[in-house]
């Protein structure tokens, strides 16, 4: 069923957590919720549960409006962060839950907790208490729970933020084979951009309360709303560099980069994408600097070129973001501003080598001094 | 290789290894002690208790059964009434404060009051109004409560537009341990004479609902603690898998507090199975307790060590059997698996 929130407000005494939220999942689709800590990605969803009143606007689930309905009354399932199984319950006592809350009869409770133990590999473990399992197998044990009774919709908040990586790449798998076997409306959150990236049929940025940008992880990934999404998603974050933008081309310091723009702006931002770029013979690209860092990441390499004379665009979401502050100050020494340039894994430099950097003219995004998008 | 260094990791070296287990067994010298002086002398004669210490039975001294018999036999039903009264007493008023104080531990827990102050002022203005009314005038008092009762009522319906400040839940736990600030033998008296106009006097009623009221702040004080330790996803995740509230706290919640609540059970109830004061304001002979029976052998002819050793020796073991009963109960790790890795 779709899940919708309707220009939905949340404000704690003064402090406005969401402003004005519209969202909307369709049936069956698989709805991620990214932002940040205090991006209010949370909230939204415990509204949906109704765990959180709303200050103004309207929830609605499968056309009904449920904003003044007990969560009870919801039908929607959910799985926390933290798992919140019943320490005092086995297993299968935690699936069957919301089956014998429901009532029915024990033969038939028992039958579902079977079925649903076997989708996700629990068969074993039904008379175990969760102190006896792995975080992989409470996270299971989560799942199950909710899947159980067939809700109107799931709602997942960080499900797999406390499992090791390797065990949680597997579950995304799972969780989106399952999600879609099931055909059930899911609204995950999660501030894991590749999370968001991987499972969702459409992704809703939250930032300080207000939606940044809605649309499919291809959409968010190449047509970024904002600095804010741009900066916000890939990884490495898009390169960003301060400076004017004039008619036809972008000034930043000494270098001009064309853009297919006919705006100008005495403030503006550009950004680029690593892979967009590419490495050439000093002089004969767009750009040119000193090759700052080179890493090899395995199937590729990240090659880090400081350009000099360029000044540092300013508020940048994606550096704060992706921790640009903290590099900016390592070791008390000036960091020049520098592009990050996705190569193959076997060029080679030495350090400090002068390099070209090359990319398409219409590659590139420029953003105007709010951080909005100019095209 | 030096005396002062563990041998082992995780060992400790000879030298505090020796200190720490001799001043452990010195400790438990100090409390066993009592225990084992207060056992022989309820098997000495009186002439035996005033030669002097002795502490080895059958070497120091023949032991005698007179003071066991003289509680058991002579005194008889004088024994077993006040003993039967401990029992009912302690126990009903332990059920009743654990009932009512986790109930409101748990609501101060999870949900957040609001108290206008002016409704509080209001409260204890009626109240001055019916003392001044009992005091002042020929009032019989069931009408002036009633009519106190109404004023109050009528004032805070008549008031429920006014500004006010208003008090939150820290406030109404502080009020809450703020009965215990006082000690009980400041309201004895008061006490007193609200069961003397009652006709409630020697009564166990009287001293199940004194002791329930004294136990309540204890109660509502260490379950909050508890309560408030018991995440609260799970009782969100209860209310999405459809369970009422009241479900909630009889299936999650209660289980979860049990360690809390044996433990809390275990405080509450020694201290009413020990309580002397009020039990002594409160009765004179039919609702008699046992340690008002333990006072009462320090009697004209002085102190009679010996039967007293016995009664605190009947008094000790239900506790001593009880405390080993909860136990288990309060165990850690309940709250194991239920959240995180």
């Amino acid at each position: 069923m779709t899940v919708v929130l309707d220009r939905v407000t949340k404000s704690f005494g003064r402090v406005e957590v969401l402003r004005e939220l519209d969202v909307r999942a369709e049936e069956g689709e698989f709805l991620v919720l990214l932002g940040a800590s205090g991006s209010g990605k949370t909230t939204a969803l415990r509204m949906i549960a109704g765990l959180e009143s709303t200050s103004s606007g309207r929830v609605l689930i499968g056309g009904r409006d449920v904003t003044e309905v007990l969560p009870k009354n919801r039908d929607v399932a959910m799985v926390f962060q933290s798992y919140a199984l019943y320490p005092h319950k086995t297993v299968a006592e935690n699936v069957g839950y919301p089956l014998r809350v429901r009532g029915g009869s024990k033969e038939e409770i028992e039958r579902q907790v079977r079925e649903v133990a076997a989708q996700v590999q629990l068969t074993d473990y039904l008379d175990r208490y969760p102190r006896q399992l792995s975080g992989g197998q409470r996270q299971r044990v989560a799942l199950a729970r909710a899947m159980v009774r067939r809700p109107a919709a799931f709602l997942m908040d960080e499900p797999l933020s406390n499992l090791d990586a390797k065990l949680r790449g597997h579950m995304r798998t799972e969780l989106k084979r399952m999600q879609h076997e099931l055909g059930i409306t899911t609204v995950y959150v999660t501030h894991d951009q590749i999370e968001a990236m991987t499972l969702a049929d459409r992704v809703a940025i939250l930032e300080q309360g207000v939606l940044q940008q809605l649309g499919t992880p291809r959409q968010i990934y190449e047509d970024p709303a904002n600095l804010f999404v741009a900066g916000f998603i890939g990884s490495p974050p898009m390169n960003l560099l301060g400076g004017r933008l004039e008619p036809g081309r972008f000034v930043a310091g000494a270098h001009a980069v064309p853009v297919g723009l006919d705006a100008s702006a005495g403030s503006a931002t550009f950004g680029i994408r690593a892979e967009d770029c590419s490495l050439v013979e000093p002089g004969a690209g767009l750009l040119d600097g000193r090759l700052w860092a080179l890493e090899l990441l395995g199937d590729h390499s990240l090659a880090t070129v400081a350009i000099e004379g360029v000044p540092a665009p300013k508020g940048g979401a994606g550096q704060i973001a992706s921790g640009g502050d903290a590099v900016a100050s390592l070791g008390g020494r000036e960091t020049p501003v520098t592009i990050a340039v996705k190569v193959a894994k076997d060029w080679d430099a030495r350090e400090d080598a002068p390099v070209g950097i090359a990319f398409a003219p219409g590659a590139g995004f420029v953003f105007g001094s709010s951080g909005e998008r100019v095209r | 290789m030096s005396l002062f260094e563990a041998r082992r990791l995780g060992e400790m070296s000879p030298v505090s290894k020796t200190i720490v287990y001799g001043l452990l067994g010195l400790w438990t010298l100090v409390v066993l002690f009592p225990l084992y002086w207060v056992l022989i002398t309820s098997f000495k004669l009186p002439g035996q208790v005033a030669d002097g210490p002795d502490y080895l039975p059958f070497v120091d001294f023949a032991p005698s059964l007179h003071a066991w018999r003289y509680i058991f036999v002579d005194l008889g039903a004088d024994t077993f009434r006040p003993y039967w009264n401990s029992v009912v007493i302690a126990s009903i008023s332990t059920v009743l404060a654990m009932a009512v104080g986790s109930c409101a531990a748990y609501a101060l827990a999870r949900l957040h009051f609001r108290p206008r102050l002016l409704s509080v002022g209001l409260f204890l203005a009626a109240l001055g109004l019916v003392i001044w009314a009992l005091a002042a005038t020929a009032v019989p008092w069931p009408i002036a409560l009633s009519a106190g009762v109404a004023i109050f009522v009528v004032a805070v319906f008549a008031l429920r537009r006014a500004p006010s400040p208003r008090l939150g839940n820290g406030d109404i736990l502080f009020w809450v341990i703020s009965q215990r600030i006082l000690p009980p033998v400041v309201a004895a008296l008061p006490i007193y004479i609200m069961f003397q106009q009652l006709g409630l006097l020697d009564t166990r009623t009287a001293i199940v609902l004194t002791y329930t009221t004294v136990n309540m702040p204890i109660v509502v004080w260490l379950m909050y603690d508890f309560f408030v330790s018991i995440p609260k996803d799970l009782e969100e995740s209860a209310e999405l898998d459809g369970a009422s509230k009241l479900r909630i706290f009889v299936e999650i919640v209660l289980p979860l507090a049990r360690p809390g609540l044996a433990a809390t059970s275990l405080l509450v109830l020694i201290l009413s199975w020990n309580e002397y004061l009020l039990a002594l304001f409160l009765s004179t002979a039919d609702a008699q307790t046992i340690p008002l029976l333990v006072a009462a052998q320090n009697a004209t002819r002085g102190p009679q060590w010996w039967y007293m050793s016995v009664l605190i020796v009947i008094m000790i073991l239900p506790v001593i059997a009880l405390t080993l009963l909860l136990q288990r109960f309060i165990a850690k790790g309940l709250l194991l698996g239920a959240v995180k890795g």
